[in-house]
Parts: C-alpha cells; sequence; structure tokens
C-alpha cells in the first residue's frame, strides 16, 4: 500500500530525511516515535506531497512521488491525496464552517457529491466519532478533544484508504487526549491502514502492527511493539525511551 | 438672505454633486477591489513572473499622484488618439490607483491566514484555486475590513481630485455655486460638513459589518 524507497530531503543544509526506505502493508498501524527533529513529521508530510522528496520514490495508493515538481501533475497529487486523510496537530479545522461544514466541504467542493448524500455522511461521521451533538457549532466553540475528532470526522469523509496522523494529540491537555486515541483505536481495529506520529507509547503499545523510531533523519529500529519496548536493539532507543517513562 | 437660507437654497445642487462622489467612490471600491485581487493572487503565486507583473502594478500605480494619473487618463491620452469621457477617466483613474492599494491590503490578508489551512484544504484534494476560493479567502472577510474601510474613506476624499478633469462631484459643485453667490465661507463649510455626515455613516457601517462576520466562540 505505501513504499518508501531510498529517500533524502534536505532543508538547506540540514538533512532531515537520510535514505529512508519504508514498507506499510494493507491494514496495517505502524508508529513513528523518535526526538523532535528527527524527521517523523516530514516523512509523513512527504506522504501526501505537503512536502518534496529530493532524492528516491515514494509509492502510495498505486502512485508514485519522485522528486522534482513537474513530474507529477498538480492534478495527480490532488488524485493521491484524495485517497489519503491527513490529521494534523493543530487540527486546522476551517474556522469559518460549522463542525458539519467542515466535514461535508471535502466530498461536496472536491468530489461534487450532492449536498445532502454529503450531509447525511457527514452526520454519520460526526456520531462516529461523537460529536453529532456539535454539527452545528463553530471550531472555536469546541474543545480540542471535539475539534480533533471534527478533523478526523473531515479527513474519513474523503474515504480515504490511508490515514496519516501527525502527532494527533500533541496539542491537547492531558484529560482530552484519552477521547481521540479511543477514536483513532476504533479506525484502527476497523482495519484502517495508519500511519501515526506520536508520543504516546500507551496507544503505540496497544495498537501499532509495527514501530519505527527515526533519529537525525533515518529509520533506526523497525519492530513489533512488544519487541522494541521491552528489548529495542538499539542503544539510541533505549535511550530515547527511557527518558520518556 | 442670511447663510441658513443661503445653505438650504443652494442644499439640492450640493446633494447632487454629493451623489455623484458617492457613485464615484462605490465604482472605484468596486472595480478597485476585483483588480486589488487579482493583483494580490499573482503576487502570492509561485510562478514568478506572475509575481513580477503584481509587484510592477504596484509600483506604477502606487507611485504616481492620482492627479496626475487623472490629468494623464483625460488631457494626455486624447493626444494619441484615446479620449474619455471626464465620467470613466474618473472611474479608470480611481480604479486602477485604489486597485494597487487594495491589492496589498488583500495579500497581506491572505498571507495572515495561517499556513496548516491552505495544507488541510490540499490534504482533502482540493486544488489550489479551491482551496484559495473556499478555504482561505473567505476567512480573510472579517480581517479585510477595517482597513478596506479605511482604504473606502481614502478613496472617497480622492473623489474630490476628480473635479480637475471638469466632473461636477461635491467640492466641484461648490467651487460653480461660489462663482455665481460668491459665498465661499458658507459653501466650503457645508462641504465639509456633508464630508464628515459621508465618512461617519461609513465607519458606522463597517463597524456594523466586522461585528456581523465576528464567529462565535
Amino acid at each position: 500500500m505505501i513504499s518508501v524507497s531510498q529517500v533524502s530531503k534536505s532543508f538547506g543544509q540540514l538533512k532531515v530525511l537520510d535514505d529512508v526506505s519504508l514498507d506499510v502493508q494493507t491494514g496495517e498501524v505502524v508508529v513513528i516515535i523518535g526526538p523532535s527533529g528527527s524527521g517523523k513529521s516530514t516523512l509523513l508530510r512527504c506522504l501526501n506531497c505537503l512536502e518534496q522528496v529530493d532524492k528516491g520514490a515514494i509509492s502510495i495508493n498505486g502512485q508514485t512521488i519522485k522528486p522534482g515538481s513537474n513530474q507529477v501533475k498538480s492534478r495527480d497529487i490532488c488524485q493521491l491525496r484524495q485517497g489519503i486523510g491527513m490529521v494534523f496537530q493543530r487540527f486546522n479545522l476551517f474556522p469559518h464552517m460549522t463542525a458539519l461544514e467542515n466535514v461535508i466541504e471535502g466530498p461536496i467542493t472536491v468530489k461534487k457529491i450532492p449536498k445532502q448524500e454529503a450531509v447525511d455522511k457527514g452526520m454519520q461521521l460526526l456520531e462516529k466519532v461523537g460529536v453529532a451533538d456539535k454539527a452545528d457549532s463553530y471550531p472555536g466553540q469546541l474543545s480540542g478533544g471535539q475539534q480533533q475528532r471534527v478533523a478526523i470526522a473531515r479527513s474519513l469523509a474523503m474515504e480515504p484508504k490511508i490515514m496519516l496522523f501527525d502527532e494527533p494529540t500533541s496539542a491537547l491537555d492531558p484529560e482530552l487526549v484519552g477521547e481521540v486515541l479511543a477514536v483513532m483505536k476504533n479506525l484502527a481495529k476497523e482495519g484502517m491502514t495508519m500511519v501515526v506520529v506520536t508520543h504516546e507509547m500507551g496507544f503505540a503499545k496497544e495498537v501499532a502492527d509495527r514501530v519505527l523510531f527515526m533519529d537525525e533523519g533515518r529509520i533506526l529500529e523497525d519492530s513489533k511493539p512488544g519487541k522494541i519496548f521491552s528489548n529495542p536493539s538499539q542503544p539510541r532507543t533505549r535511550e530515547f525511551l527511557k527518558k520518556l517513562l | 438672505m442670511n447663510s441658513v437660507e443661503f445653505i438650504w437654497s443652494v442644499l439640492p445642487v450640493l446633494l447632487k454633486g454629493m451623489v455623484m462622489t458617492v457613485q464615484l467612490a462605490v465604482l472605484a471600491i468596486i472595480f478597485g477591489t476585483m483588480i486589488g485581487l487579482v493583483i494580490a493572487l499573482m503576487k502570492i503565486d509561485q510562478r514568478p513572473w506572475l509575481n513580477r507583473i503584481g509587484g510592477l502594478y504596484t509600483w506604477f500605480f502606487r507611485g504616481i499622484p492620482l492627479l496626475v494619473q487623472l490629468i494623464f487618463l483625460y488631457y494626455g491620452l486624447p493626444a494619441v488618439g484615446i479620449v474619455l469621457t471626464p465620467y470613466s477617466a474618473a472611474v479608470l483613474g480611481l480604479s486602477l490607483c485604489g486597485g494597487a492599494y487594495i491589492a496589498e491590503i488583500i495579500r497581506a490578508g491572505i498571507q495572515s491566514i495561517e499556513k496548516g489551512q491552505m495544507e488541510a484544504a490540499l490534504s482533502l484534494g482540493m486544488t489550489y484555486g479551491q482551496a484559495m476560493r473556499r478555504v482561505i479567502v473567505p476567512q480573510t472577510y472579517r480581517r479585510l475590513l477595517p482597513p478596506m474601510g479605511n482604504e473606502f474613506i481614502t478613496l472617497l476624499k480622492d473623489v474630490a481630485l476628480v473635479s480637475v478633469i471638469t466632473m461636477v462631484d461635491l467640492l466641484r459643485s461648490a467651487q460653480l455655486l461660489n462663482q455665481t453667490y460668491f459665498r465661499p465661507f458658507e459653501l466650503y463649510a457645508t462641504v465639509a460638513i456633508l464630508y464628515l455626515i459621508l465618512t461617519s455613516i461609513f465607519t458606522v457601517a463597517v463597524g456594523y459589518l466586522e461585528k456581523k462576520l465576528t464567529l462565535p466562540e
């Protein structure tokens, strides 16, 4: 479903991704952990072309991303992104639209689905993430946890095959983290292919099929959560996990 | 005739001029906003040649005094065969110049929207154009109101310049009345007060709109 091969990327002098390779199978939940600045988010953002790779190739949902903007036509990128949901650390809900309007915006504008159909589907999704009663509220009237759940529903409305989560709980108050993780766990149970950048080790242990440890732009470790948390093979991983616990 | 009676007797003529002033200002803000939006989008586009055209536009129309632009449009262009009526020269000059200022206002407004908004829109599969139209530009409306209100007031006052190309606006109608009656104090004081009334109405309207467009929190 996702195949990243030998991808490198630099911001000026700084090499943020250094020869990264990674395969994700359909239905797999992959959690990426690592210190800040290790390239986790950049890797995720490369997967839906929010960042461009300098070297290497990414094959995702049957489409290939290579370096250089001209090789991937803008319409192809839009097509590619429709199949990939993205959830951001800061939610990025559209503040001038209600929760429901946020959710139906993609289907109506991008997929040209009739409004009534989009509304019905949107309400189902809000129900699913447990914020149906807030359908007519604006993002500014919602708590962080509610906003993030609406943001997940907004992504799901496009019926993506893959969901990417970029530190989805890092901007939340501690008591609101649980409600967002619960939604994500449900998604994983339903068989959604997920790549999650997070610092929530509990979530990684419970839900992940694989955990990757990244540092300085490289994937240092890629193993089952049981193994990485109890017996990491790299001293760098051990050091990182010790600091977290 | 005492002052009050005199003003009362010429008021219909002044009000006619005032209607012309408001009409020109409204047209200038409408066309100026259309021009401004296009120039602003050019300036923030990823294609450098569009940035340059946008930059050239503001440089040109913001760099030449409006008075000079109006005089050139009306008195200069006929020499090369382009003859404009005073009305069209006035609308054109005010819109072109207003557009240059409005472009800067809109550009700043768009750039003040958090980067994550564009990323979220693109992530849904929107094109750049869809993201601008549906997500970014609508968010700028409320932020644009105060500086656009300012610009409208500036334009409204700048309309007085069209009196030099024979348009009978509020100021010019007072000047013409003065040639007949020679009562400059009453006439120009009335003009000043009428301008103040216009700008006050507008300030209140902008404040009301601003409140109405504020999102609930």
